[in-house]
């Protein structure tokens, strides 16, 4: 037992570390050369260069009060939605899941743009509607503000937290909670001192994720932090690399570094916080159900407010990306700009050769990229929970390192180790570019959700003569469902919207939507990005609602 | 007699570089494809007819700025360059020349551009990314635009102006220079001009890509921006200002790549580029000031204003005068 579990952790380890530290040793030796690629003479002018520089400090300032509200804001939000879908009567559960993971799907930069034209101070749509109300001179609230970046990233990185936080919310054992009200707990003091608590793992690791993503983030910062001077890690990056033609990455490598070891050490701390896992196990032999809490009188009220919550954070920056789809040019509602709706942005988009070949490959990494994801990823989620090892450590730590990167830099260090291998400018590349970065997606649903299944039951049927990987198809996997489901559909989402990596490594043949999306936004053409953006929304609704009724099947012929 | 041998003599001079031609055009044709790296706009068309005219595909890899000179060598250096024809403002084109990832190739298409047009044997210049300032037609009147460049520093343009981040975005650190070198007569009085837009507080932006929305919109009134999003974006209500100094711009050079796949299409794809078919589509369709004599995008005014390429500036001054101006603009 010891000793397979010893080599699937090191053929884990070797897998994932081809994947993930190749770039990455790019990037360093990128950081160490002089001139513009990985392979020139040593030097550490820029290290001096970038951590020498007197504005990088106020800058770290703001980017630490930016990663940690909006990942602070996304985490509660998700408790909040995933506590009342996945325990509680409140109606229409399917749809509230749908609605609370939809940021997901919007490309970051539309998502951010449509806040800009509803909160913006001159003429953004909430804002004109309060003056009106309100009878006021100026504008109440101002989009370009470190709160208003903390919201908009709060809600980008929420279905992240959500997708983390629910699945282990569905796996809870009642048993703990009835325990706390026999004992005389009311509802609150049973959440907080019980609930909540058990949820640790999960509850650490979205936030850990959301303050890895939005130090990666630069959607955000560019079209919300920019125009309002808040300056955080990402735009200080882009400053770097964008002034002047020939672009340093090495120098924006060195800046990253500290981020890079920031995440690793989020992790290592993440790992000490959740060390005894036995305490988080909810689900052993014992045998377990969810239950659902009755909320009563609570439960229009409670439906209502995430209704409202709903509406204002998903549904109106989405209705907002739908108007500038279908008005000539960026407009204010009025009734010129609704006489002058026409299809004509879908058209040009869905008669677009290279629009319609970005859509096929899009889907295709999405699809194949997100299963080859999740397979690897419920073995190293596996090793990583149930194999407590230093090198199981280790493992973890090798799959945030290119997620850990700031996104701007982390494809260029993919285009120097591909340009050394036939994979270049392939869509292979594409693919194992994607799972390397976004592995976490993947292994962060299912940790959670392994780590509340007992070791007990893979014991008992080790006992009862299966072989491991018996035991893995058989018990562990029908488990973990619900993690399964959310890493694939984190997965599916993230590669149907990847810019990051796409925007260095596609070339023509292997256009991807959000490549296209940018090309758009470059040349300002808001309404074709707009109409392609909710095509890219639709894809991705698809393919959770798939996702969803799939997991829903595998439930119940495992009955 | 003598008359029938001179004019055969003629007919044979004139038909020899035809025949060259078509001795290119078939090599080209069996080379296959041209691959044409650049980041501009809405040159798919171009690429359509080259294909079509030619019978050599044309593709278009389209590669951010930021990470072009990037790949350019990337590719390069492991041998990978794919690559046949190269487009970029002048300044990335010299930076890879000086990085031997040029060929020389002179094309004869460009034989009526103007000389100075003509670097050296490499770089051929064919258009100015030129810049002006756009505003909303229906919110400003024309006679309320500005008149000359210094009126943006006038109070009633205050919160109203957005342009690309002057601390970073190198063309707008370059125009900015440019107005320098070429518009006012002592630094003092540029200086002042810059402390007067600057306690405009203009919204900035990342590049010239976001600048048209906001005024389109009404968010904002005017920006530096270009001339070519009235053609673009249009039925959008955007014009410019007809201010009395030069419009002025980076100018944009095409080049073949010295270890090119393909090159003979590559050359073939020069001349298609620089042919008056193709300039006259790339200032019709994206609005681009071209080159090639007696060509004009379709914008009212443009051809009588003067627009002039501003000299290339090195990374080197791009980030000492980005760091100026960041202190200017107080961009934190």
């Amino acid at each position: 037992m010891n000793s397979s579990r010893t080599k699937l952790t090191w053929l884990l380890i070797a897998i994932v570390g081809a994947l993930t530290v190749c770039p990455v040793v790019m990037l360093v030796l990128g950081s160490f050369s002089e001139g513009l690629t990985a392979f020139g003479h040593f030097t550490v002018d820029k290290y001096v260069a970038a951590y020498t520089d007197p504005g990088f400090y106020e800058v770290m300032v703001n980017t630490g009060i930016f990663v940690l509200a909006s990942s602070l804001l996304s985490t509660l939000l998700a408790i909040f939605l995933a506590y009342l879908n996945t325990r509680t009567d409140i109606p229409f559960k399917f749809l509230f899941k749908i609605i609370s993971i939809i940021p997901m799907m919007i490309p970051h930069l539309l998502f951010a743009v449509s806040w800009a034209l509803l909160l913006n101070p001159s003429n953004g749509l909430i804002n004109l509607g309060l003056k009106e109300a309100f009878g006021l001179d100026s504008a109440p609230l101002n989009i370009y503000s470190m709160w208003g970046m903390i919201l908009v990233e709060g809600l980008l990185d929420l279905p992240i937290a959500y997708l983390i936080i629910a699945p282990a919310m569905a796996s809870f054992d009642v048993a703990l909670e009835e325990s706390s009200r026999v004992c005389g707990a009311g509802t609150w003091r049973t959440l907080l001192r019980i609930t909540l608590p058990v949820l640790r793992p999960a509850i650490l690791a979205a936030f850990i994720l959301g303050v890895v993503r939005s130090l990666a983030s630069f959607a955000v910062p560019s079209v919300i932090g920019m125009p309002g001077r808040v300056h955080v890690l990402a735009t200080y990056l882009y400053e770097m690399i964008a002034t002047g033609f020939a672009t340093d990455y090495g120098k924006a490598a060195a800046v990253g570094m500290s981020v890079l070891v920031a995440s690793v050490t989020l992790i290592v701390v993440y790992r000490a916080l959740t060390a005894e896992s036995e305490k988080f196990v909810t689900i052993s032999s014992r045998g377990f159900r969810p239950s659902v809490i009755e909320l009563g009188t609570a439960r229009m009220p409670l439906f209502g407010l995430v209704g409202l919550l709903s509406l204002v954070l998903i549904v109106l920056p989405v209705a907002v990306l739908m108007y500038t789809s279908l008005v000539p040019y960026s407009m204010v509602p009025s009734a010129k700009a609704f006489s002058m709706m026409s299809l004509k942005h879908w058209s040009d988009v869905l008669n677009d050769p290279i629009s319609l070949l970005s859509l096929k490959n899009s889907l295709f990494l999405a699809v194949v990229g997100a299963t080859l994801g999740v397979i690897l990823s419920v073995f190293v989620a596996y090793v990583i929970v149930k194999v407590k090892t230093r090198a199981a450590g280790i493992l973890e730590s090798l799959s945030y390192l290119s997620f850990s990167f700031p996104g701007i830099v982390i494809g260029v260090g993919f285009m120097w180790f591909f340009v050394q291998t036939p994979l270049y400018a392939t869509i292979w590349a594409l693919l194992l570019g994607y799972i390397a970065t976004y592995l976490p997606y993947g292994i962060r649903p299912m940790s959670s959700a392994f780590i509340q299944i007992h070791s007990h039951l893979e014991e008992s049927s080790l006992v009862c003569g299966a072989s491991p990987l018996t035991t893995m198809r058989r018990i562990i996997v029908p488990l973990l469902i619900p993690g399964i489901v959310s890493g694939w559909i984190l997965m599916a989402s993230m590669f149907v919207r990847e810019l990051t990596l796409s925007v260095v490594l596609s070339r023509p043949g292997t256009e991807v939507l959000a490549v296209q999306i940018l090309r758009f936004s470059e040349d300002g053409l808001w309404g074709k990005l707009s109409a392609l953006g909710i095509v890219m929304i639709l894809i991705s609704t698809t393919l959770v609602v798939m996702a969803t009724l799939v997991g829903n099947r595998f439930k119940a012929v495992q009955g | 007699m003598k008359k029938l041998l001179a004019a055969l003599c003629v007919l044979c001079a004139a038909a020899q570089p035809q025949a060259q031609d078509k001795a290119q055009l078939d090599k080209a044709r069996a080379e296959g494809k041209a691959s044409f790296y650049a980041n501009i706009t809405a040159v798919e068309p171009i690429i359509k007819a080259f294909t079509a005219d030619t019978g050599v595909t044309g593709e278009y890899t389209r590669i951010s700025t930021s990470k072009f000179v990037a790949t350019m060598i990337t590719e390069f250096e492991a041998g990978k360059l794919m690559a046949d024809v190269v487009q970029a403002p002048l300044p990335v084109l010299d930076l890879l020349k000086d990085k031997s990832v040029l060929a020389s190739y002179r094309s004869p298409a460009a034989a009526g551009y103007p000389e100075w047009t003509r670097k050296d044997d490499k770089v051929q210049i064919f258009g100015i990314e030129y810049v002006a300032l756009i505003y909303n037609k229906e919110k400003v009147k024309a006679a309320d635009a500005p008149k000359r460049y210094e009126d943006l520093t006038l109070p009633k343009w205050k919160d109203k102006i957005v342009m690309p981040n002057p601390a970073n975005h190198a063309t707008t650190i370059s125009w900015l220079v440019g107005l320098k070198e070429n518009v006012f007569k002592t630094e003092a009085e540029w200086r002042t001009f810059l402390q007067g837009l600057a306690a405009n507080k203009p919204m900035f932006v990342a590049s010239f890509g976001p600048t048209p929305a906001p005024i389109e919109s009404g968010e904002k009134l005017i920006a530096i921006s270009m001339p070519k999003y009235i053609v673009t974006k249009a039925p959008a209500p955007l014009d410019w200002a007809r201010v009395s100094q030069p419009l002025m711009g980076t100018p944009r050079a095409i080049a073949v790549a010295s270890k090119a796949p393909h090159p003979a299409a590559a050359r073939a794809f020069i001349d298609y580029w620089l042919s008056k078919k193709s300039m006259e589509m790339l200032a019709k369709d994206v609005g681009e000031y071209v080159l090639a004599p007696g060509i004009y995008p379709p914008i009212d005014g443009i051809k009588e204003a003067k627009v002039i390429a501003i000299r290339e500036l090195s990374d080197a001054e791009i980030q000492k005068w980005g760091a100026e101006f960041k202190k200017i603009f107080d961009v934190k």
